[in-house]
């Protein structure tokens, strides 16, 4: 402030002598010297801010930390999620490759039949001969390798493999009674 | 103040001036610092407080024509340690190296003698050693396991890798990478390598020291990654597999060196199979011979024997110079200008139609037709169904195969032999080309494998052209399949290759394979070509098999191209043919 004053004061240099702005320069002193206690309140409400904004900036800043250990601790978790994603989705695409699917179709006994007939729904003609399927159960997957589901246990032997050591010893015989009878559907006990 | 200098106005002009260059020398190196040579300080002070982070650009899938993916990306690991970390922890706790070298092998899969011994020798050549690496490319499960040990001294750092879930299939198409470095090294990967390799990015981050936690709002994105291109087949995985199913079974069986096979859409020119057996396993391309890791339908040209004859019936119907019921005396042995030309088995005198010649295969008979056209049609037919260039697929080292020097062909034996698919060089997915071209009514479709490459923003660019071009009038090519199906029903594979309720043309092919020394290597190459339903073609397929050494003729190949065939008649639900097929005398 005290400045923009001492810049004005060449000008009047020029033609005027210097007791005029040592006038105007009492001048404000005096106002000022006038209301001494409203300049204590706006001290307080200065400082009052300045201490404000000091504590919000601090509480601000160890949100903010906090906030930086939160977001590392959530990314780690991310991480690990997709780290978890990706296996599984690794041991999904495995089961699910055409290999696997045969070995298993061939386990079960099931052999392919080349021969389609069609039942066209407009008339109900049959098209095509119908044959029954020929040839035995293949050992198909030594013709199509994949690296992949070597360590892949066959969907009929769920003690092979990885399950095994996941379940304990009992897990086989605890098994047994869950299968359901065959030929048919299971009978609710209730009267 | 007035009194104190004689000259004020001077020493306040002098103090002034003072003040102000001393100013101005801190403002001009202020400016320096923080505006002309900011970028450069700035720079150079995150460099040394902060972590630079790769962030992988993955590479994009290969998948087939539903989605199914044949080969994507995925996180893998380098594990490392550092030896004179290890060293020093057993001042403290005496074993604990032997111990940690033995979970950390059992993790991984390596014997621990492997990395005591490494250990032991990076600490001999340098005791101060903080680095060895132990193995590359360990997948998750290892990873966990080796974080659950929680060695100090063991390090894991993320590597992007490969993996193709459906092992071997396609594997003769798609390729493989270096496992280590991921290099694309074969096969669509490799030719390919534009639209999925993706673009590595880097980030930096300022990070606390005690914890390397990342400081909120230091993080700078230095380079954005960008993921690669899917890259989309028009090959359908599950027909594939059975395709390279049915091909093994049958080399197996009848003890042949090698085989392939190509399934085509007829009417648009894609390749829905194309199979080569032995295939390689690109999750372990070392399980086979180097030769066996491509594609040979698209890289090794061979003579097409018989099945040429096809083409050249067409050439000479669409010249109009003969037609399914035109007719010739087929000898065994005929002499023609300097050529000598015999059929493949001792017969008397046939008096054969066209249709005739391509039931019995004569030599001698298509040699008589084909000197109908000039050699200069001739050679423009070929030219027209694709042959003597590679396919408009550009696949890695494709062939162009040989017309040796058609229309000038060198002397009257190979004038004549390359009207029976001799004398000239073929791939096996162009053969599947002129089939297609004949089955779609004399309009080929250019040969299509990749359908497209799918960037992360959405667009798709590679489409193919399918620009269609007719080679010959679709009454020549009707015609042409007219006589094949006839083959297909009087030749003498007739009850080998039957397909019930479906009509069919084909035919068969027994060729030699050059040595590549000018002479021909003595084993045979079967084969059959063909397309179904005869009466509104849809699908087109190509049997080769090489070396068939319990059964060299074209019977090793039927009972693939029956299997073949009527699978994919059943994958796609064809409805079986109405009305049988029409009748052409073969003889008079």
């Amino acid at each position: 402030m005290s400045a923009v004053p001492a810049q004005s004061l060449p000008k009047p240099l020029r033609g005027a002598p210097e007791p005029t702005p040592a006038r105007r320069l009492r001048l404000v002193p005096a106002r000022a010297a006038g209301r001494v206690k409203p300049r204590l309140s706006y001290a307080i409400i200065a400082l009052g801010a300045i201490l404000a904004v000091a504590a919000a900036q601090l509480v601000l800043s160890v949100a903010m930390t906090q906030g930086a250990y939160e977001l590392d601790s959530l990314r780690m978790e991310q991480a690990k999620v997709d780290r978890d994603a990706q296996l599984v989705r690794e041991q999904l695409d495995a089961l699910q490759s055409p290999q696997n699917l045969a070995r298993n179709a061939e386990e079960l006994g099931m052999v392919p039949n080349t021969n389609p007939v069609y039942l066209r729904l407009s008339d109900g003609a049959v098209l095509g001969v119908p044959q029954a399927a020929s040839g035995g159960v293949e050992g198909s997957v030594p013709l199509v390798p994949n690296s992949l589901i070597a360590d892949v246990p066959l969907v009929n032997e769920p003690a092979a493999g990885e399950n095994a050591a996941e379940g304990s010893a009992e897990a086989p015989a605890g098994q047994a009674p869950v299968a359901p009878p065959a030929g048919a559907l299971p009978t609710p006990a209730t009267h | 103040m007035k009194n104190t200098s004689r000259y004020p106005m001077r020493r306040v002009v002098i103090a002034g001036a003072l003040l102000v260059a001393f100013v101005a020398v801190f403002v001009v190196k202020l400016v320096e610092i923080q505006v002309v040579r900011a970028d450069e300080y700035n720079a150079e002070a995150e460099q040394v407080r902060s972590v630079e982070n790769t962030v992988y650009g993955a590479r994009g899938d290969i998948v087939d024509a539903n989605g199914t993916v044949l080969a994507g990306s995925v996180m893998r690991y380098e594990v490392t340690v550092s030896p004179a970390q290890a060293q020093a922890g057993e001042a403290d706790d005496p074993g604990q190296l032997a111990r940690g070298a033995a979970d950390l092998g059992a993790a991984i899969g390596i014997p621990a003698e492997q990395i005591t011994g490494a250990i032991a020798a990076a600490l001999a050549a340098d005791p101060d050693d903080n680095w060895e690496l132990v193995a590359k490319q360990v997948d998750i499960a290892s990873y966990d396991k080796i974080k659950a040990l929680g060695i100090p001294w063991v390090y894991t750092d993320p590597r992007p890798g490969r993996t193709y879930p459906n092992g071997a299939v396609a594997g003769n198409l798609i390729g493989f990478v270096q496992a280590d470095n991921g290099e694309p090294q074969a096969g669509l990967e490799l030719a390919q390598d534009q639209c999925l390799a993706g673009v590595d990015g880097k980030t930096t981050a300022l990070h606390s020291l005690e914890d390397w936690v990342d400081i909120p709002g230091s993080e700078r994105t230095i380079k954005q990654a960008e993921p690669g291109g899917t890259l989309k087949l028009t090959i359908d995985a599950d027909l594939q597999w059975e395709v390279q199913r049915i091909l093994a079974a049958r080399i197996d069986e009848v003890g042949a060196a090698w085989g392939m096979v190509t399934v085509m859409d007829a009417k648009t020119g894609k390749l829905l199979a194309v199979a080569d057996v032995p295939t390689v396993d690109p999750n372990d391309p070392s399980a086979v011979a180097e030769e066996d890791r491509g594609s040979r339908a698209f890289t090794d040209p061979f003579e097409p024997g018989s099945t040429f004859k096809a083409l050249t019936a067409a050439s000479v119907i669409d010249a109009g110079k003969a037609g399914p019921t035109s007719e010739v005396v087929a000898p065994y042995r005929i002499y023609l200008g300097d050529a000598d030309i015999n059929d493949s088995a001792f017969h008397d005198d046939q008096r054969l139609t066209l249709t005739g010649v391509l039931v019995e295969s004569s030599n001698t008979g298509m040699s008589q037709f084909g000197e109908l056209v000039s050699d200069e049609q001739r050679y423009q037919d070929m030219v027209d169904f694709g042959l003597g260039s590679p396919s408009e697929v550009g696949f890695p080292a494709e062939a162009s195969g040989d017309l040796n020097g058609g229309p000038d062909w060198p002397d009257d034996q190979t004038r004549y032999a390359t009207m029976f698919g001799q004398g000239l060089t073929t791939t096996a997915v162009q053969i599947a080309s002129v089939y297609q071209t004949l089955a779609n009514h004399g309009v080929r479709m250019p040969v299509q494998l990749v359908a497209g490459c799918e960037h992360a923003d959405g667009t798709v660019t590679g489409v193919p052209d399918a620009t269609p071009r007719e080679v010959v009038s679709p009454a020549a090519a009707d015609e042409t399949t007219a006589m094949l199906e006839r083959v297909y029903l009087e030749g003498w594979l007739a009850d080998q290759w039957e397909i019930p309720g479906y009509r069919v043309a084909a035919k068969t092919g027994t060729a030699q394979v050059p040595d590549g020394e000018g002479g021909y290597r003595h084993e045979y190459l079967v084969s059959v070509s063909g397309y179904a339903p005869a009466d509104d073609p849809q699908f087109v397929v190509s049997v080769s098999i090489f070396d068939a050494v319990k059964m060299n003729s074209s019977a090793a190949s039927a009972p693939v191209f029956r299997d073949v065939m009527s699978q994919v008649l059943k994958k796609y639900r064809t409805v079986p043919s109405g009305a049988p097929a029409p009748e052409l005398p073969a003889s008079w």
